[in-house]
């Protein structure tokens, strides 16, 4: 019991807090068994997860369940400018995506499933030392959405299932830089916008199990645009300068890409379980970041920043043993091209291309509470003069992701 | 066996966090710098008011800490050149320039027709007066930054320029040469600027900024007064063989030298604020200039018109409008201009204006400058800082580390209140220019200064 009290602590001490490091500001640390087999699960129903990961695989779970896992995210970035030949350094706090998941039956093995998935699947809160050269670019910036999915499952045959459900998310964001005039101080301008956002989408899940060692998952969850309206946009300038920046309104749209995702596990003994998932990421949809505010002046023009991102592959590679009945140990790894494009690398999302390594255990304390822990470890190295700041330089990201999850099930 | 899995599971998660924290955080491994093939025990700046730090329309300290050739010497640092001496003015930061005003700071002024606004505003009664007529000579520490402002690349060798008796003797100079205001018997000469920088041994390394004020003080008389220092002619004379001579002496002592080009000067601030067609009438405006004009051939509309000029070449009444191209100079009155027909039904005096065969004239000249520098540079071996080519890049505009520099009077980032000589800002981007040539030439791997890291115009 003790356990589980400090594991809610853990949770609601954290809140919301997400940092992405991961392919754009896509976060993959949905559930613990995934985030130790290499981020792939999509064809291993395992818990409540299976809402997120494969609704149509939940259907196979025979179990009413509830899961809450916590990862903390140790990230940092380092950016050294190839002109002053110069290191700076990101000091963005530790970021906490969470996941929640409650999944009930009707009766036992039943045909029907219901369940609620609360996660955080996109997310990043990214911020620079003091001064640093890119100040006038981004000093902070911090995306957060949460993700409530309502789902259900229903399984077609023995060895079919779908399953769907509704994404509702809301976020906030909050972006801020510093503005290049100067106060007789010699103190620069800041800028800070702030607002929240809402959007809509859904998940679906079709499982297949061809014969007893060999299941196939297809997932598809959808874009979701999210809007920002009433945003607030405030400014800090010299006294001079006040009304050529004033406090404004602001919409803006950032749009979370879609995911598309075929996953293969193989089980040929009760102890072994090999996971594959190939992911496509829709980044396509985030072309420009744009703020139209509702006040513009001769210094303060509506922007359209260009991001050009593009549809990615990651393939996650993992695998699970089981040296006694409770415990299982786990191994994984992964390859992710990146959307950023050359010319677009920028302070918010210094991305490239990523390798990264997983590990993970998980233990049964009864028949009813198990705790699943993973690491997941990467590191990015990512070189390119932005086309718009012309920022140059070369980004070496960082980050470790312990996390922890525990489960209840009856 | 619950127990002892939790101890486990406690353990884990104590080495976790403990990896965690050490590590989590990429090393640093940056590049190594190299001077090349310089020797930089030794540098010294050599140039004018830009290489001196002069801004805002005067010399004063802190400007002096931000010049091209303090800011470049800051870079040279990391490849081992030496402390930085500057002939520092006062702490105060009040400046003066030649005729004893002080430095310009962004204030409110209050213009004829009652309109509050921003506008460059002296930032003291009287400049530093004191500091002129102190001498900072030390014989200890020789300073590393000849710039003087307002030297031209055939003053180099002038015995007049510190002859304080002398009229046309640069109070810059005087008070950091080593006559010390006191006319030096043994030699029976005033020392020249090149004496001093030779003085006590020469320097290892150069960087060499002059030309400018060889063309500026004629364009900013609007080509009235003042003029450009002809190519031909002996050192002290002409330009070619005032260069010459300090790449001589330079290269016969085996020292290696960063030589600037000059910029298009008019193309900067002083010379481009004012657009010759800001006249801008309203009907009964432009109906009574047609009257007094229409005789003449010229005629106004309502909006946007040329200005009125004085041209000795232009018919009978020496009166015509500007022409798309020409330029009115910051000097120009213009309250005159907003309030009392300046302009228009009085026509702008020569001396605030430059007309496209003045203007033809001047860059004609620059570019033979330029040609010179290039050439003899080449053939000493010396480095060259296209610095023409940054400063048509900010008449363009770009984008540096996500901020946009140009060329605009005060808003543009780069310039200082005078129009004409660069903020600190601007330095450190010119600085950059000075390095890049250096790195090319000499294989050497200096780091660029940040250009962000310095200011730009405070404002009120």
């Amino acid at each position: 019991m003790k356990r589980i009290y400090l594991g809610t602590l853990y949770l609601l001490y954290f809140v919301c807090n997400n940092n992405g490091f991961s392919q754009g500001f896509q976060v993959n640390f949905q559930g613990q068994r995934q985030q130790g087999m290499g981020l792939a699960g999509t064809a291993a129903p395992f818990d409540g997860s299976s809402l997120f990961f494969n609704p149509g695989s939940s259907v196979f779970l025979n179990q009413n369940s509830i899961v809450g896992g916590v990862t903390p995210v140790f990230g940092n970035v380092l950016f050294i400018d190839s002109a002053t030949n110069a290191p700076y350094r990101s000091t963005s706090p530790v970021g906490t995506p969470f996941s929640f998941y409650a999944m009930f039956q009707l009766k036992p093995a039943g045909k029907l499933k219901m369940g609620l998935s609360v996660n955080t699947p996109f997310g990043s809160t990214v911020q620079y030392e003091d001064n640093w050269i890119g100040r006038f670019a981004l000093t902070r910036l911090e995306l957060k959405a949460i993700f409530i999915q309502p789902t259900f499952a229903y399984r077609i045959a023995d060895q079919f299932g779908i399953g769907g459900g509704f994404v509702i998310s809301s976020g906030n964001v909050n972006l801020q830089k510093d503005i290049p005039v100067q106060d007789t101080n010699g103190v620069y301008g800041h800028a800070e916008l702030a607002g929240k956002a809402i959007g809509f989408g859904y998940n679906i899940g079709i499982h297949f199990t061809p014969s007893k060692q060999l299941s196939i998952g297809l997932t598809y969850r959808s874009k979701v645009a999210m809007n920002l309206r009433d945003g607030e946009a405030t400014f800090t300038v010299p006294s001079s300068l006040e009304d050529k920046f004033p406090a404004t309104s602001f919409t803006g749209r950032l749009p979370l890409p879609s995911v598309t995702t075929l996953g293969f596990s193989y089980h040929p003994c009760n102890a072994f379980t090999v996971v594959l998932d190939i992911n496509r990421v829709g980044w396509k949809v985030y072309d420009t970041l744009a703020f139209d505010y509702a006040t513009n002046t001769s210094s303060l023009a509506d922007t359209k920043s260009p991001r050009l991102y593009k549809n990615i592959l990651a393939f996650r590679l993992g695998m699970e043993v089981k040296p006694t009945k409770s415990l299982s140990l786990r191994l994984g790894g992964g390859y992710g091209l990146t959307p950023v494009q050359s010319g677009y690398v920028s302070p918010e999302t210094p991305d490239g291309i990523r390798i990264y390594g997983t590990f993970g255990l998980g233990y049964e304390l009864s028949q009813k509470i198990r705790i699943d822990a993973s690491v997941y470890y990467t590191k990015i190295k990512r070189s390119d003069t932005n086309l718009e700041t012309n920022m140059s330089g070369t980004y070496t990201t960082i980050a470790l992701a312990p996390g922890l999850s525990i489960s209840y099930k009856w | 066996m619950v127990k002892r899995n939790s101890f486990y599971k406690q353990l884990f998660l104590v080495c976790l966090c403990g990896i965690a924290l050490s590590s989590c955080k990429p090393k640093e491994k940056l590049s190594p710098n190299s001077p090349g093939e310089i020797n930089l025990q030794q540098f010294v700046a050599i140039g004018d008011g830009n290489t001196a730090g002069y801004m805002d329309d005067a010399l004063y300290q802190y400007g002096q800490q931000n010049s091209l050739g303090a800011i470049l010497q800051t870079q040279l640092q990391l490849v081992g050149a030496g402390e930085i001496y500057l002939p520092l003015m006062g702490s105060a930061n009040i400046g003066t320039n030649s005729s004893f005003l002080s430095k310009l700071i962004l204030g409110y002024k209050t213009d004829c027709l009652g309109g509050i606004g921003l506008s460059p505003v002296r930032y003291a009664q009287q400049g530093e007066v004191a500091s002129l007529t102190t001498s900072v000579y030390s014989s200890q520490n020789k300073y590393s930054n000849f710039g003087v402002p307002g030297l031209r690349m055939i003053d180099l060798v002038s015995t007049a320029l510190g002859n304080i008796n002398l009229p046309q003797h640069n109070a810059f100079f005087a008070r950091m040469s080593k006559d010390q205001f006191t006319w030096p018997v043994w030699s029976g000469d005033w020392s020249s600027v090149q004496e001093n920088i030779f003085d006590g041994g020469y320097p290892t390394f150069c960087s060499i900024y002059l030309g400018i004020e060889d063309v500026l003080p004629y364009a900013k008389s609007g080509a009235t007064a003042n003029p450009m220092t002809p190519l031909l002619g002996l050192p002290g004379i002409g330009f070619e063989e005032s260069l010459i001579q300090l790449s001589e002496q330079l290269y016969s002592q085996n020292i290696k030298a960063v030589v600037g080009t000059i910029p298009d000067i008019t193309q900067m601030p002083y010379f481009t604020t004012i657009p010759y067609n800001g006249l801008n009438l309203d009907e009964a405006n432009a109906a009574s200039l047609n009257q007094i004009y229409g005789p003449l051939g010229f005629s106004f509309t309502v909006g946007s018109n040329s200005f009125m000029i004085e041209d000795p070449a232009a018919g009978a009444f020496g009166v015509r409008p500007m022409v798309e191209g020409e330029l009115i100079l910051l000097s120009a009155p213009l309250d005159s201009i907003k309030c009392h027909q300046y302009g228009s039904v009085y026509p702008l005096r020569d001396e605030f204006v430059l007309t496209l065969a003045e203007l033809q004239e001047i860059r004609n000249q620059i570019l033979a400058y330029n040609q010179v520098i290039r050439q003899h540079s080449n053939f000493y071996g010396f480095a060259i800082a296209e610095t023409a080519d940054f400063y048509k890049k900010l008449n363009d505009g770009f984008v540096y580390n996500g901020v946009t520099m140009s060329a605009k009077f005060v808003s543009g980032g780069a310039y200082s209140l005078d129009g004409i000589h660069l903020n600190p800002k601007g330095n450190a981007l010119l600085a950059n220019v000075f390095i890049t040539a250096i790195n090319k030439t000499f294989k050497a791997t200096i780091p660029l200064a940040n250009a962000l890291f310095y200011s730009s115009t405070y404002f009120p």
